[in-house]
């Protein structure tokens, strides 16, 4: 399953000003909220400021998850799970830790 | 044994007092560690769900079980999981058990409005003759039946059958093993006598004071306050109290204001400060002159679940005070003088007599130590904190003496096993009820109880 494809990839929402607003603005801080807020909406299933996560690395991740030799995986953290995986020996694979540590702010 | 530390120029009670009273030190303390990290919760985070101490449990035990396996059965038995096996194939599978039980307490049972239920009283045991034995890996289940005791076990146990599966999908046991006694500790203990003090089931608040007095006659004994110089010296020798658990009476715990109205319970206070009050006090002087440890037990004012982690210092201002005041979790492991203690307040023991057809708590106690396991009860009948990692009642090493609290009676027996293991098991009891403490002599890993009964009301003479 591929990451699912949104409307605003492609054409990104604008916040519309309201009747009677001024075009320019009385403070620039005000306009840089607005711009992260406009971000934030749109980019929220993924961190800001970083690329889509590569699908096949979904894939390999969706893998481990379903995997039943680790034990559940519901209700901890995969790199939780996978540190409890190495510590029973039941030896994971290696590229998935590796992965989890680089995109330690998504889990 | 107890009285032969008597000293030899020691002089009875009917002597005039000698010129200078001698004075007795208490045996130094030496070699104290503390071991029960494992039963301390750092954080505690309930939106686990139990299904993973469950796989731990198995992953962790199922490599010793499959060397037991091999050891008892053969080197070239098949060892199989429940989805590779075969028909008629006789074979090896370690699994955990669970026990189906017509009349074990289902809260979902309760509330279904369909059946219309009034909530079971609580039994003194849930066992049936029609209760079924299942064996459950990572990813199947199969019904037992053979030469296995279904009155016997309990759910959680993990076990290892040797059979075959028949035609209709049940699985015919031909013989069964556990995880037998864990590698044992080396043995470091005192070469001189030195006595550990168990009780448990202390009862302060309860409703009648019969117990006070031989609280009070307790901690006179152990400070030394008591008796002639033969006794005082003999006391002198016990370098550690261990008080497992109940230390507050069931009456505590009454919960009658919480269906009262406010108006009605504002000026009430909960029966187990008082309480709370008088283990303080006791405590105080108990700690002025030996090390005391103090597990909570099933009525004290901890958590519920296992493991139950210690009271509060906060309770206790008075005898908080000192350093020989230590306050530990329930289950407990320490190493003291070289010999390695582990022991509960009892309420593994009490769930697994409630669930099986054992009903001598030394034999339960045995049999949880050849399971390898201290509650495997815990988390299906007995409340536990959903672990994920490891599970921390697992055996991993040997003890050297295994006590459990809050028993009905006294019962002590020296175990040895096959791999030069050598366990005291002691069942501490109720001291409420019975008036009876334990001493433990760390030396030859002997037991004796003492009793301090009191005239009661109904006594004769």
């Amino acid at each position: 399953m591929e990451q699912p494809r949104r409307i605003t990839d492609s054409f990104p929402r604008r916040r519309r000003r309201g009747p009677g607003r001024p075009p320019g603005r009385l403070k620039d801080k005000k306009d840089k909220d607005k711009d992260k807020v406009q971000l934030k909406v749109r980019d929220c299933p993924r961190a800001p400021s970083q690329p889509p996560p590569d699908p096949a690395l979904m894939e390999m991740l969706r893998r481990f998850d379903l995997s039943w030799e680790y034990g559940p995986c519901t209700g901890i953290t995969r790199l939780q799970r996978w540190e409890r995986a190495q510590e029973l020996g039941l030896s994971p694979p290696g590229p998935i830790r590796d992965a989890l540590l680089e995109h330690r702010d998504n889990p | 044994m107890f009285a032969e530390q008597a000293a030899p120029t020691a002089q009875g009670l009917l002597a005039p007092p000698s010129a200078e009273p001698p004075t007795f030190p208490r045996v130094a303390v030496s070699g104290y560690s503390d071991c029960s990290q494992p039963f301390q919760l750092g954080e505690r985070s309930f939106a686990r769900q139990y299904a993973h101490i469950y796989a731990v449990r198995l992953a962790s035990m199922r490599p010793s079980l499959e060397r037991r396996a091999r050891s008892r059965w053969g080197n070239d038995i098949a060892v199989r999981r429940l989805s590779e096996l075969q028909e008629g194939e006789e074979c090896c599978v370690v699994g955990t058990l669970f026990k189906a039980m017509q009349l074990q307490p289902s809260i979902l049972q309760e509330i279904s409005e369909e059946h219309n239920l009034v909530p079971q009283p609580p039994l003194p045991k849930y066992i049936q003759p029609s209760d079924e034995l299942m064996l459950e890996d990572e990813l199947q289940r199969i019904k037992l039946e053979g030469a296995i005791d279904v009155q016997r076990l309990v759910t959680g146990t993990i076990v290892a059958v040797y059979g075959r599966e028949q035609d209709d999908g049940r699985f015919l046991v031909k013989d069964h093993c556990f995880a037998d006694l864990p590698p044992p500790l080396p043995w470091s203990g005192p070469s001189s006598d030195r006595f550990v003090l168990l009780a448990s089931g202390l009862g302060l608040g309860s409703v009648s004071g019969e117990a006070l007095l031989s609280t009070q006659l307790l901690v006179d004994v152990v400070t030394g306050q008591l008796g002639a110089e033969g006794e005082q010296s003999c006391a002198a020798h016990i370098t550690r109290v261990i008080l497992a658990g109940n230390l507050l009476s069931q009456n505590t715990q009454s919960r009658d204001t919480l269906n009262k109205a406010k108006y009605l319970t504002k000026k009430t206070q909960a029966a187990s400060v008082e309480a709370v009050k008088m283990l303080d006090e006791i405590l105080l002087q108990l700690c002025t002159s030996v090390p005391v440890d103090v597990m909570p037990g099933e009525f004290d004012p901890t958590n519920y679940t296992l493991p139950q982690q210690p009271l509060h210092r906060c309770m206790l201002p008075l005898a908080s005070a000192y350093a020989t005041l230590r306050l530990v979790t329930n289950p407990y492991q320490a190493s003291l003088d070289g010999v390695r203690f582990l022991g509960t307040s009892g309420q593994n023991i009490s769930d697994i007599f409630k669930y099986s057809s054992m009903d001598d708590y030394l034999e339960i106690l045995e049999w949880t130590l050849l399971a390898g396991h201290i509650s495997p009860t815990a988390p299906d009948t007995l409340g536990c904190y959903p672990f994920y990692k490891s599970d921390p009642f697992i055996l991993t090493e040997c003890p050297h003496v295994y006590f459990c609290g809050n028993a009905p009676h006294f019962q002590s027996k020296l175990l040895q096993g096959k791999e030069g293991q050598r366990v005291l098991l002691v069942t501490v009891p109720d001291f409420s009820a019975t008036q009876t403490a334990c001493l433990v002599n760390l030396r030859d890993l002997s037991c004796q109880p003492i009793t301090f009964s009191s005239f009661g009301a109904d006594s004769e003479d």
